[in-house]
């Protein structure tokens, strides 16, 4: 009767340890992501991108152009091509955006104009507060 | 008196959980005879709770979408916290959960227990069979992957080979021409919310119908006079057998460490093998993978199809199949209970199984 | 009597089978091709392409094509040479936009059509000078290949820097200078797209690490392309930097998967020891 009190304890414990073992990933699984250290503002001078010049930053590791286009104001948006993810660039004089990899073609809004890209480039909040530009 | 036993005695006086447990569960009794078998109908409803806990789940995350129910799925793999771990039980006990069943089906088919007076629960227990493989059917579709949404494409297409009614209903399936995210949407809802009520009540129906014949005394070296004619209504109570707790349950509970060890044993050693490189690439409607098989379980008509020249013919003959697998009890009208006893059909039971690892073997292989 | 009904009932069902007989697309799907099978491309290029008339020098021209990195990333004949596939009549029409085969020295703008960037760096340097300049400078296809002959254009990597290619015009050891200095970026790139090709074996996605690789492959490799040696050894810190968080992540997949296999383990085994307790268990006791 030793052995089977015995056994009894041990299938108490493994019982419990297995319940643990899966209520451990049950509650990370449920809780919310960790916080996202990334996710800082970026703030700029509004006077370091004159009206119909763009300027590149790095925004929590993306590749970032902000343009002030000059009749709608400031818009941010990712340089990641959507295509296979090289990074675009601003034509001044045409006013677009051009990938050098496969020519895909961005507008300024970050809609494909032509080229193998699926979908419009990412874009980013911004906004003006005073003399300061607010990415994010 | 214990904490345990207090608590116990609290709901004793209330609700007599005591004399319940006696009744439904010491009283039920398990025949002498009984062998491992015995113990799968309750190891599939054990497979279908994990299903059922792991879907809902999985739901937290996962998003019906067609733009997003890849990605939605990726980011459960990838960055939610033990997401992988669900979604392997999930998928690993999707597979495991249809071995179980058609064990259960096949060693209830061999010892009998589909005889009068059962043929009701057979019948029950058939269409539960059926609405599992839509149950995997419409979940394969919801990752949205290369894979999932060809073999969707393909199965969806089977109703056009018949004459007339074919394309309506082939249409009605995929929400339109093409599978699309119409599909996604009819088969999420079917995978989540329509199928599970259904399953669950036929599932309660088969339990009932369990408890009020009792279970079946296989028919292996029955004296004659134990086989009296059925003319009314008895419970097969089995006063010489085990009582269902404590002693079979050990067994139950045994059978489902078994099956979750299996489980654990796939995950551990063979993450990939129901999860192969097209199912880690989103559905591309404008390309086609050279290579596209349906899962395991679907290669028995799978291959059975194209074998058959004539598409009409195969279909009308896989449907005959399942109407004479459904309605088998009411076509088995042999006195003969024990299937060593009888050639035939011992030989027709042991082609089928044959026919049908042959079947996956070929259409696996190809 | 069942026997007989069933097969009574399989007989009534081979006319009406027959009467009812074939539905195409149904034939088409599901009798010609494994399950879903590939999608039938038809494409007024290749058809003439292949056919047994077609000029001998042209006729390989699909197959070379179909070796090609173009092939793998769906770029097809009308991407490059313009023209209507869609419509035999008219596929090589000047009005549809044919352009058919270039000149030597058109050959960088004609591929520079899609890779801009690298047609930019090319024009900067020597090769791309001696070109515009003598007319006899290597162009693309002279290390890229093209469809000619049994050539097909593969995909580009640093072993394209090879005594047989480079010397055909100068002495190979300006190139070997070349191809050292990419060597040990390169090197870890292609170590990044073995790993990759590993965790997607393991069935890990990871899409977004790929196209940054891709990104940083192609920057790195436009940059080749100026043929400056002091250039390419001046900027290889910054790329080995950017390689640098790509290879954290793969690592930490590959550790994370580590880990998936021990946690899983560890459950596979509490559940073992669990059924093996309640086998036990489950044994009447022995007087």
């Amino acid at each position: 009767m030793k052995r089977r009190k015995f056994l009894k304890v041990l299938l108490g414990l493994l019982g419990s340890t297995i319940v643990v073992t899966l209520a451990y990933p049950l509650v990370k699984f449920l809780a919310p992501p960790e916080a996202e250290s990334k996710t800082r503002k970026l703030v700029l001078k509004k006077s370091e991108i004159p009206a119909g010049e763009a300027k590149g930053f790095t925004f929590n590791n993306i590749p970032v152009i902000v343009i002030n286009r000059p009749d709608k104001g400031f818009i941010a948006l990712s340089r990641v091509c959507t295509h296979l993810g090289c990074l675009v660039t601003y034509e001044r004089g045409k006013r677009i955006l051009l990938c050098p990899c496969h020519a895909g073609m961005y507008d300024i809004e970050g809609n494909v104009v032509s080229g193998p890209p699926p979908k419009p480039l990412q874009k980013f909040p911004a906004r003006v507060e005073g003399e300061n530009l607010v990415i994010g | 008196m214990g904490v345990g036993g207090k608590i116990r005695d609290w709901f004793d006086v209330r609700i007599g959980l005591g004399d319940f447990v006696n009744v439904q569960f010491r009283e039920f009794r398990v025949p002498r005879n009984s062998n491992v078998f015995h113990t799968l109908g309750l190891v599939t409803v054990v497979a279908y709770m994990i299903q059922v806990i792991t879907g809902i789940l999985l739901l937290v995350y996962y998003i019906p979408h067609p733009d997003f129910a890849f990605k939605s799925v990726q980011e459960i793999m990838g960055s939610v916290s033990f997401g992988w771990l669900l979604r392997q039980v999930h998928v690993v006990g999707s597979s495991l959960m249809v071995v179980v069943v058609f064990l259960h089906m096949a060693s209830v088919f061999f010892m009998g227990g589909y005889r009068k007076p059962r043929e009701m629960t057979w019948v029950v227990g058939g269409l539960m069979f059926l609405i599992t493989l839509v149950f995997c059917l419409s979940g394969y579709l919801l990752p949205w992957t290369q894979l999932s949404y060809w073999a969707t494409t393909v199965v969806t297409s089977i109703p056009t080979a018949f004459p007339y009614i074919g394309d309506f209903i082939s249409k009605v399936l995929r929400g339109g021409e093409y599978v699309t995210g119409i599909t996604l949407g009819r088969f999420f809802a079917l995978h989540v919310s329509i199928l599970p009520p259904l399953f669950l009540f036929l599932m309660l129906l088969h339990i009932f119908f369990v408890k009020r014949t009792g279970l079946s005394t296989p028919p292996f070296g029955l004296s004659a006079e134990q086989q009296s004619p059925w003319t009314e209504y008895r419970r097969e109570t089995h006063p010489y057998g085990y009582p269902f707790y404590p002693d079979f349950v050990k067994k139950e509970v045994f059978m489902g460490m078994l099956y979750l060890t299996m489980m654990f044993f796939f995950i551990t050693f063979f993450p990939t093998l129901f999860l192969p490189e097209e199912a880690n690439t989103p559905a591309d409607p404008l390309r086609t993978p050279s290579q596209i098989r349906p899962e395991w379980y679907f290669l028995v008509p799978y291959q059975l199809l194209k074998l058959i020249p004539n598409k009409f013919i195969g279909i009308t003959l896989l449907i005959l199949l399942v109407v004479v697998f459904l309605l088998w009890p009411f076509l088995d009208t042999k006195k003969e209970p024990n299937i060593l006893k009888r050639p035939v059909l011992k030989t027709v039971f042991f082609l089928i199984l044959v026919m049908l690892a042959v079947l996956t073997l070929w259409g696996s292989y190809r | 009597m069942r026997y007989l009904l069933l097969s009574l009932l399989m007989v009534l069902n081979l006319p009406l089978g027959s009467l009812a007989g074939y539905r195409e697309e149904f034939e088409r799907e599901f009798l010609s091709k494994p399950w879903a099978g590939d999608q039938v491309e038809e494409d007024a290029c290749i058809a003439c392409h292949v056919a047994e008339k077609m000029d001998p020098r042209f006729k390989n021209i699909p197959q070379s094509w179909k070796m090609s990195i173009h092939y793998q990333h769906n770029v097809s004949c009308h991407d490059c040479h313009g023209g209507d596939p869609k419509d035999a009549e008219m596929a090589m029409s000047r009005q549809r936009g044919f352009v058919g085969t270039p000149k030597y020295a058109e050959v960088p703008e004609f591929c520079g059509k899609c890779h801009v960037g690298i047609l930019k760096n090319y024009l900067e340097s020597g090769h791309g000078k001696a070109l515009k300049s003598t007319g006899k400078g290597p162009n693309c296809v002279t290390c890229h290949g093209s469809h000619k002959e049994d050539q097909y254009v593969k995909k580009a990597s640093i072993e394209i820097i090879n005594e047989r290619l480079c010397s055909k015009c100068h002495s190979y050891e300006r190139a070997k200078i070349m191809k050292q200095a990419l060597f040990l970026t390169e090197k870890k790139m292609g170590e990044l797209e073995e790993g990759f090709s590993r965790l997607k074996a393991e069935g890990v996605y990871i899409e977004e690490e790929e196209k940054g690789l891709f990104n940083i492959q192609a920057e790195f490799r436009t940059l080749f392309h100026t043929v400056d040696v002091s250039l390419v050894k001046e900027r290889t810190d910054e790329f080995e930097k950017k390689l640098e968080p790509i290879d954290t992540k793969v690592k930490n997949t590959f550790s994370e998967l580590r880990f998936r296999r021990n946690f899983s383990a560890f459950i596979l085994l509490l559940f073992a020891g669990m059924g093996i307790v309640v086998f036990i268990l489950s044994k009447p006791p022995k007087e």
